[in-house]
Formats: C-alpha cells, structure tokens, sequence
C-alpha cells in the first residue's frame, strides 16, 4: 500500500510526498514504530518520542490518503544550562500564542486539496477537450513539478536538520573510494611516515651526539679522579654538592694515623681541598697561591752553600707556576695533567706536615726540656741556642720564597750575633798552608733539615710498633718528662755535631803533617758520639834506632817490639776521649766546661801531646788534664790518677769525685818544664816497675 | 635506503654487507666492553694511599737528593784534581 503522507512542520503544510524518496536518502533518527488504534482505525508512528506522529486516515472517500500531523508532546523541554548550573526553560507562550499555535495546526490541506482537484478537474476537462491538442511537453513538466516539490519537501527537511530543532543526522557513509584514490591515499600516508621518521632519527642523531660529547667529558673527569683516588684519599660530600654546581669532590689529606693523635688533631684549612671542573669539563685544582709552607732551618751567621735551586725547584712548581698552567693546558696530555695535580698534592701534604711539625716543635720549646733554650721567637720563626755560641733558627717559610727568607732573617735576628771571628780566622790561616780542610765548621743546613724532619716523623707519625729499632736515636716519648724531648735531643745532637767537626778538624791537623800517621773515622750509629783512631806505623828506621828518643824507651821496655800502636779518640757529647792501644797504654782525659769560648786554643795543644803519653803495664796511670778557664793559675790542672788494671772499661767517665778503684793526686798547675819533667820521671817509673 | 627499497629487492651481497658490519660493530662494542670490565675489576682504589709512609718517602727522597749533590761534589773535586794532575 503506498502512502501517501501529509507532514505538518512547525505549521507547514506539504502536500503528500513519496515515502519512498523518503527512506531511501535519508536515515533518520527517530524511531519509528507503528500502533495502530483499533478503534478508530488510526495509525500512529512514534517519533523519538517527542514527535508524535499522528497518521489518520481521511476520509475513505479521498481513496486512503492518509494525513500525518505532527504535535509536539507537552513536555517542558529544557532551553539550555548556564555554567552555573541554572537551567533555563522557554518561557510559557501567552494565551494568544496559544491561539496561534493552534490555529496553525488546523489543516487546511482538505481546502487546498479541493482547489487542486478542481483544478485538476478543469485541466482534465481541458484535456479531454482539447486532447488533440495535448502538448508534447506536458508530462514533462508534470513531472517536473512532482520533482520540484519533492525536492522542496527535502530542502525543508535538511533546514530542520540544521535547525538541530528535530532531528540530528546519525551519520553519512563515506562514498566508496575509487581505486586510484586508494593507493594515493597510501602514498601520502607513506611519505608522511617517512617524513616523520626521518625527523624523529635528526633528533636522535643529535641526542645522541650530545649525549657523546657529554660522556667524554665526564669520562674525562672521573677517569682523572680515579687515578687521584689511588693515591689521595678522595671524598664526597653530597650537601656541598647540593649548593653548587659541582659534584662536591673533594681530597682530604689529613693525617689520622697521628702518634699523639691527642696532642695533634687540628686538621688545618689546608687538608681539605675542593675538586672543581675547569672550563672544558676536566679535573681542577685551585689553590690560592703561596698557600703552602715549608719548614727552613738554618745557622744564625752562617751562609750555608745550600743545594742547587733545580732540587728546590721541584717543590716550588705548584704554587709558582699555577698561572702558566691555564695556558699550557692544551699542550699537556691528560697524562702530564694528571701528574702535574700529584705534585701539586704532594707538595700540600708536605705543608702541612711541616705545619705540624712546626707547631710540635714550638710546643716542646716551651715545655722547657733538657738541651732547648729559646733565645727568640716570632711570627713562624723559632730561635734556639746550643751551646758553644752557636744559635740555630726554626722557620716556616711560603714555597716560592724559601732562599729570600734565609738571607732576610740573617740580618734582622734580634738576638746576639755570634762571634766566631777567631774560628774563622784560624780556619782561613790554616787553609793558607795550602792543606785540605772542611770548610765550615757546621754540618750542612739541608741535612739538619731533613734530620729534624725525620725525628719528628718517626716519632709523632709511626706507632709504636712500627718504629725502627735504631739504638742510637732512641727518644724518650713525652717531653717535659725525664730526658730529653724530641728538641732537646736535636740540639744536643747538633751540639756534638758541631764540636765533633772541630775535633776532626785538629785530628786531620795531626794526622796531615806525619806520614806515618793513619787517621780512620769510626761510625757510631749515635747522634751524640763520634769515634776515630789515629794509627801509627813507626817506620823500621826508627824501630831500630838506639837513639834515647823517647819512643826507643819504650820500645826497650818491652820484649816484643810493636810497630803499630793505636790511639782512639771518642767523643761523647762534648767530652773526648782518648784512650791508646798496644805498647803505650793511654788513658787520657780532657775535659771541657761548656761555657767556655775561647778554649780553643788550650785544646789544640791538648791534643798536639796526643803522642807524648805514659804508659804503664798492668796498672795504668794516667795523667788527667782538666780544663778550668776559671782557674786564675792558668787553664789547666793536673791530676795523676792510677787504676787497676782489672778495669775492662778504659772509658774513665766524667765525675771526678767517683771511682772507689781510683787513687788521685792533685798536682795543681804545672808549666810546661815541669810537665814535661814529670812525664820523663813517669817514664823511667814505668820502666823500672814494669817487672810489677 | 634506496636499495633496500628496491622494488625487485634487494640483492644478496647488499644485505650481507650490511650484516657484516653490523656484526662487526657488535664484536668491536664487546671487545671494547671486555677491556673496560677487566681494568675496572684491577683497579683497586687506595692502593698506594697510606700518607704517613708517604711522608717518609718524601723525607727519603730529600735525603737522596741530598746524598746526590754530594756525590757530584766529590766527582767535581776528583775531576778538578785529575785536572790538575
């Protein structure tokens, strides 16, 4: 059955369209549900529920054309939300809208339908009239005007559509794709792929570029710090790392395994050091400059010929020159960098172990241990006398400017110059002879350096377990006890030193002049002793001489005749002596007070009767000489002293009011006559009681 | 590229050079993979890091220097007296 509808919209009147034009374009989205009211014969099609689409038949005379009104359901359909929330709904019509509204929906289509019949009556009856005179083009333009208004139908249609008022368009199906137009499609898909891709590998290329240049430069950073931390002790603080940019490197260089940890636990400003990255990413070490010390020491009067500068050179580069190493970075190899950053290590640990060595010096200085007498103090700068009038200095001094100080603090010492102008004179009186001699009566400046430099080492930085089992250089531990101190001991040592070096000096004298004289330095391993024989061959001449020398009468004393005697001479401290070997037995003790300066002399001649000596066998008696420059007779007294032979030790000590197997004469001063009458009444004593 | 997107596809001996340089490229990663591995498992840190024998060191080494200076003293007089002789 084709139906013929009559829709009514907002009040339009259509005439009847073909529901198959109808279907077939479009989909609408309503529902469409058919009920039809038994009674009444009336067909009903739901319409979203909003639309109720009334179908009726008309009248059975107009042969089943059926009318179709559409009514909106009286819902209150909501206008629109605001943002807030309040909801708006259209404001109720007024009473004359009302009318209107209904008055719109009378149809007239019946009236309009009338006039179309008539119409259609008038034509046919002018058709059927005039059929011979049927236009050609008359069905044509019916059918035209069929189109024309199916087509006004439609275009009512799609301006509701956009109206959004009734119906919404559910979706269109796209037209079917010709088959150029696919593997067009492909192709842009394709290059906008590649496209894509060759973009996204740009960015990775120079990601990962970055990410290169990146890693060498930290590979080049950690790789140094890796090599440091063989060596150095390399730390991390996190905090620091935090606050600046860095990564909070740093190189600790303090020295837990301390003896005395209690005493010396005061890292200095210097033991931390901060590891920075220079401009192109590697590894920097920034120290302000002249900011290491090193310890100096030196004789106050002397000028010592230190060692070339070349070895002081080495110590010196880091502080010096740290402004040239900017520029000749570029030129250096990671290698050499590296290396340079050790000395420049090494050399701040350096410092600061001269610091504390410094300051324990000073410490004990003050602790007034046996041996130390401070004679002046500044700023870094210890002054010490040992004795003999000879005053040694303590310094420490910046890196760079290690000679500069030496020559500057020579000249304004505040304490008393020493007066060595007599040894120097008879240094140089007796180099005019044309002999060899040691220049300086003082041991070299670097080795007193180093010497210190070690006790203080082995002393305050070895445990004890670890420290070497040399008897000589045995330090008592804590200063301000009993013994010595660390200093003390250093003083006295230089003390003997010095005087040892005098004693050489005459020994040498001695030696030089007499062929058959041997001088031989025995080694004592002790700091404060020096040993050394004088051998002396008589030569046969003499041996078979019988001339009333003095050496025939001894050789005639004696059954076996020796050609070889042996004379030691040990000095302790600043106590010599000397004791003989062999046919003459010689036991002879010169003793020095300390305060005296101008002894030399008295000791040279001391010394020069070295050879002249009594003997006797079994029991020795000896003559002693003890020097007083306090004596107002003279400087010398003599004291005749006879022991037993049973005594192994030949070493007579130095308390003179000691010894119960001893028997002393004071002889008192004797001049030069009769000493040597005594010694020559000794002599034939000994010859004749050489049977007892 | 191109090659590879031959319509007809691409040859054999392109495709094996493109795997053998990958492989290679592979092998030389490991070997160098090998060697980065091994110097980390030798290294030790702290090996020579004990800074009071450190210090002695130090002190023997001025020691030496000294004992040098002095030894070309004694050459210098030796030679200075062959000279003279």
């Amino acid at each position: 059955m084709a139906f013929y509808y009559r829709t009514s919209l907002r009040g339009h009147i259509y005439q009847s369209i073909n529901p198959e034009i109808l279907r077939a374009k479009w989909t609408f989205p309503f529902y469409i549900s058919e009920f039809r009211n038994a009674e009444t014969g009336l067909l009903f099609l739901g319409l979203n529920s909003k639309f109720f689409l009334q179908i009726f038949r008309e009248n059975k005379n107009m042969d089943g054309n059926l009318e179709i009104s559409l009514d909106k359901l009286p819902i209150k359909r909501l206008d629109s939300i605001e943002e807030n929330g309040v909801e708006r709904y259209p404001s109720d019509s007024s009473y004359d809208e009302k009318r209107v509204s209904l008055i719109r929906r009378i149809d007239f289509a019946w009236a309009v339908e009338d006039d179309e019949e008539r119409e259609r009556k008038k034509r046919q009856k002018k058709s059927s009239k005039d059929a011979s005179a049927t236009w050609q083009w008359q069905s044509m333009v019916e059918n035209l005007q069929l189109a024309h208004q199916e087509l006004s139908v439609i275009i009512d249609l799609i301006n509701t559509v956009e109206a959004n008022d009734a119906v919404t368009v559910a979706g269109m199906t796209r037209p079917k794709p010709l088959p150029n137009e696919v593997l067009s499609d492909l192709a842009v898909s394709a290059a906008t792929k590649l496209q894509c891709y060759r973009q996204l590998g740009k960015y990775f290329k120079q990601s990962a570029k970055a990410l290169e240049e990146q890693i060498a430069r930290e590979a080049r950073f950690y790789g140094a710090l890796i090599r440091l931390q063989q060596n150095w002790k390399v730390k991390r603080q996190r905090l620091a790392a935090a606050a600046s940019s860095s990564e909070g490197f740093i190189i600790d260089l303090f020295d837990n395994s301390l003896y005395d940890s209690a005493a010396m636990c005061r890292p200095s400003s210097l033991s931390t050091i901060r590891v920075d990255h220079d401009s192109a990413g590697m590894l920097a070490i920034n120290l302000p400059p002249n900011s290491c010390r090193s310890l100096h020491f030196g004789f106050l009067g002397v000028h010592s010929a230190d060692i070339p500068k070349e070895l002081g050179k080495i110590r010196t580069r880091g502080s010096v020159e740290q402004h040239t190493r900017e520029h000749e970075k570029e030129s250096m190899s990671d290698d050499e960098y590296i290396k340079e950053t050790h000395t420049l290590l090494r050399e701040v640990h350096q410092s600061i172990f001269d610091d504390q060595v410094f300051e324990m010096l000073n410490r004990e200085a003050f602790n007034q241990s046996i041996g130390v007498n401070v004679t002046g103090i500044r700023e870094n700068y210890l002054q010490l006398s040992i004795g003999q009038g000879n005053t040694l200095f303590i310094s420490l001094v910046p890196s760079s400017k290690g000679d500069d100080q030496d020559a500057a603090n020579t000249q304004d010492s505040e304490s008393a110059i020493v007066p060595l102008d007599s040894f120097d004179n008879v240094k140089f009186e007796e180099g005019k002879h044309g002999t060899p001699k040691r220049k300086w009566g003082f041991p070299n400046r670097t080795s007193c350096e180093i010497y210190l430099q070690q006790i203080v080492h082995e002393h305050a930085f070895v445990k004890a377990k670890d420290k070497p089992n040399l008897s000589g250089t045995r330090v008592s531990g804590q200063s301000g006890k009993d013994g010595p101190g660390l200093l003390g001991h250093f003083c006295l040592s230089l003390a003997h030193r010095i005087f040892s070096n005098r004693v050489l000096v005459e020994l040498e004298n001695v030696v030089c002049r007499v062929p058959y004289l041997h001088l031989m330095t025995h080694p004592t391993w002790h700091s404060q002793a020096s040993s050394w024989t004088i051998f002396l061959k008589v030569p046969q001449s003499i041996l078979h001489a019988e001339s009333q020398s003095l050496k025939s009468d001894f050789q005639n004393m004696k059954d076996a005749v020796k050609s070889q005697f042996r004379t030691k001479v040990v000095v302790n401290d600043d106590r010599i002596n000397v004791e003989g070997e062999g046919a003459p037995n010689v036991v002879s003790l010169f003793k020095r007070s300390s305060e005296n300066i101008s002894s030399v002399n008295k000791y040279e001649c001391d010394l020069a009767d070295l050879p002249v000596i009594i003997l006797l066998q079994g029991d020795t008696v000896s003559l002693v000489a003890h020097v007083n420059p306090e004596d107002i007779k003279g400087g010398i007294a003599w004291w005749l002293v006879m022991e037993d032979g049973s005594t192994d030790d030949w070493k007579l000590q130095m308390d003179m009011y000691d010894g119960a197997s001893e028997y002393r004469k004071f002889l008192g001063h004797l001049t030069l006559d009769v000493l040597y009458s005594t010694l020559m009444d000794l002599v034939s004593l000994c010859g004749g009681g050489r049977n007892h | 590229m191109d090659e590879l997107a031959n319509p007809t596809g691409p040859r054999k001996e392109f495709i094996n050079n493109h795997c053998r340089e990958f492989m290679k490229m592979i092998k030389d990663i490991q070997v160098t993979l090998r060697d980065e591995i091994k110097s980390a498992c030798e290294y030790r840190p702290f090996e020579k890091c004990d800074y009071s024998s450190r210090i002695s060191n130090e002190i023997c080494c001025k020691k030496l220097e000294y004992v040098l200076f002095q030894l070309d003293a004694m050459k210098q007089t030796i030679d200075e007296y062959q000279a003279t002789v």
